[in-house]
């Protein structure tokens, strides 16, 4: 039983994992930006809706719609005044980096400032678990986490697949000066994959913060997994990503079975280390060495 | 106040070797740690563990905390030599979170969270470096003796190939370089130093735990690398010491509160390289692109 409960709780933790690893390979494919500042969009919206939803008492749409607007204009900030003026100039990958991981240090440390480094979580009667079968507790946010992201990402597949802008994200990531070619401006293509990478990870968050619970700590442990599950799955497969996320979120749980859980983010990394190792390009990725 | 600078000087001194290894292999191999932290909590528990266990010589603790950090750094090597640039990044961020959990659950060896208490100060032949100005010496001319050698290596062909491999890996490998031995041997000779800034910071402080071994110090330490200017040779040295007194100068700040000094200072490292990276990407003493 408990190892079944383990797989449940996995199910869980890994749908919203996925959901986040999506954004970020969104980003990345698109705008070949490794954006490790993906964490702190995470820990803003995260933050936002705890603010408005379990200290302002706003009606919970609202809080949400609040979330989805800061992150996306965080999102589009951090590409427009940071990352833009960094690939003008110089572009080189590393350059980028530490942009990006700057921002990340700057977020965590302006959160722990403001909120407090101490736990935090929202409460709801959702996640309260329920005995559904002797000795399994299931709380509705677990049902709720696996439906938003498949929903998700169903209509992320449908956006990518149907709209022009959909199909010019795609085709930014195939080749940029093609897309200018063709009339459009990268930048602006390039600008849409941040909005939408920052938007995926409202639902994530919100769900985070109602089941385990926030720590200013949590856009670095965000932005870890989004990485991994990015380069296990295969960069540039948002297929991957999201299958990814999932593994990473079951393997995780499982390992509380044998271990204490200090260990479950040692276990995210020896699965990225033996894929970087054994297979670089991970599940479905195209190979990538140098 | 003589005790504080000496103290202040001990540190910088330290940190300058910490920064001085990244440096040899971010700026020169090109391989983008973010585990530096790891070799340098290896040397300490290494240098504490001898020291509280053995022998408090430190002839000894030294070679062996080389040895040692330098076989873990295959950790580090191997994914270097299979990926590049951001997957290396990602890789070494992985290797660093394990190691730290390691540092804190393994506490037969590290004492855990509570870490390693009364390391007595490191002694050559018999002489105790008790003192706080002679440990400044003993630390003062260790960091004169990395400088120099590091330099040396630098500019000798291994320094070249170094480079070259750096530039493009495949004209490097056309010419007949063994990429991978070289490679290997940069991280272990980067990865054996930095477990000697290690020792002597454990067996200054007589006091280590978990905490000066995190990805916050490792940031830390990119941090002066990167301000200071990457490739460059007095790039990390000024990095260091900027980065080292930045946090001596905040507590005499009187409006900020003692409890967020923490997070002030990691919040400026962070502004600090955001905007670095925007306007002058090459760091404080750094030169163009390709003179390096």
């Amino acid at each position: 039983m408990l190892l079944l409960q383990l797989i449940i709780n996995g199910i869980q933790v890994g749908a919203l994992y996925g959901l986040t690893a999506v954004g970020f390979s969104l980003i990345f494919g698109a705008t070949k930006i490794f954006h490790f500042a993906h964490g702190a969009s995470f820990a803003i919206s995260a933050y936002v809706f705890y603010y408005l939803y379990a200290v302002l008492l706003v009606w919970w749409p609202f809080a949400i719609l609040a979330a989805c607007i800061l992150v996306v204009l965080f999102g589009v900030v951090l590409d427009r005044y940071v990352y833009g003026p960094i690939q003008s100039a110089d572009g080189s990958f590393f350059t980028i980096f530490v942009g990006s991981f700057g921002v990340a240090v700057v977020i965590q440390n302006l959160i722990g400032t403001v909120f407090g480094r101490g736990f935090i979580s929202v409460p709801s009667a959702l996640s309260r678990s329920v005995e559904t079968l002797p000795g399994l507790y299931v709380a509705p946010t677990a049902g709720i986490a696996v439906v938003t992201a498949v929903v998700c990402f169903v209509a992320l597949q449908l956006f990518l697949g149907r709209t022009n802008i959909g199909i010019a994200l795609r085709a930014l990531s195939e080749s940029p000066a093609l897309v200018r070619t063709f009339g459009l401006n990268p930048k602006a293509v390039s600008t849409c994959a941040f909005a939408l990478g920052s938007l995926l990870v409202v639902p994530a968050a919100v769900l985070t913060s109602m089941t385990s619970g926030l720590n200013a700590a949590i856009g670095g442990r965000v932005m870890l997994i989004s990485v991994a599950a990015t380069i296990v799955g295969g960069v540039g497969s948002l297929r991957g990503a999201a299958c990814a996320g999932l593994l990473l979120g079951i393997a995780e749980n499982l390992a509380l079975w044998r271990f204490d859980p200090q260990w479950s983010e040692a276990v995210t990394f020896l699965i990225l280390f033996a894929f970087i190792v054994l297979r670089p390009s991970g599940f479905f990725g195209r190979v990538v060495t140098s | 106040m003589i005790a504080y600078l000496v103290n202040l000087a001990t540190l910088v001194c330290i940190n300058a070797i910490l920064a001085i290894t990244l440096n040899f292999i971010m700026g020169y191999a090109g391989i983008f740690s973010l585990a530096h932290a790891v070799f340098f909590g290896v040397g300490a528990y290494v240098a504490a563990f001898i020291a509280l266990q053995w022998t408090d010589a430190l002839l000894l603790q030294l070679p062996a905390a080389m040895l040692i950090a330098g076989t873990i750094s295959a950790a580090l090597a191997l994914p270097a030599l299979r990926v590049r640039g951001d997957y290396f990044v990602a890789a070494s961020l992985g290797f660093q979170v394990l190691a730290a959990t390691v540092f804190s659950e393994w506490k037969s060896v590290t004492g855990g969270i509570g870490g390693l208490v009364g390391i007595p100060p490191a002694s050559i032949a018999g002489h105790a470096f008790s003192d706080p100005v002679q440990f400044l010496g003993l630390a003062g001319v260790t960091l004169a003796l990395v400088v120099v050698l590091t330099r040396a290596i630098v500019r000798s062909s291994f320094g070249r190939s170094l480079k070259a491999i750096r530039d493009s890996e495949s004209a490097a490998l056309a010419f007949g370089k063994n990429v991978a031995l070289i490679k290997t041997l940069s991280v272990f000779y980067s990865t054996a130093v930095c477990a000697v800034a290690g020792v002597l910071y454990a067996d200054y402080l007589s006091f280590i735990n978990v905490e000066s071994f995190t990805i916050d110090a490792s940031t830390l330490f990119m941090a002066m690398v990167i301000v200071g200017g990457i490739g460059t040779v007095w790039g990390p040295i000024v990095g260091a010491v900027l980065l080292t007194l930045l946090p001596a100068a905040l507590t005499y700040l009187p409006f900020l509160p003692r409890t967020e000094i923490g997070s002030v200072q990691q919040m400026v490292y962070g502004l600090a390289m955001v905007l670095l990276m925007i306007f002058k990407p090459d760091g404080l003493m750094g030169a163009k692109r390709g003179e390096a």
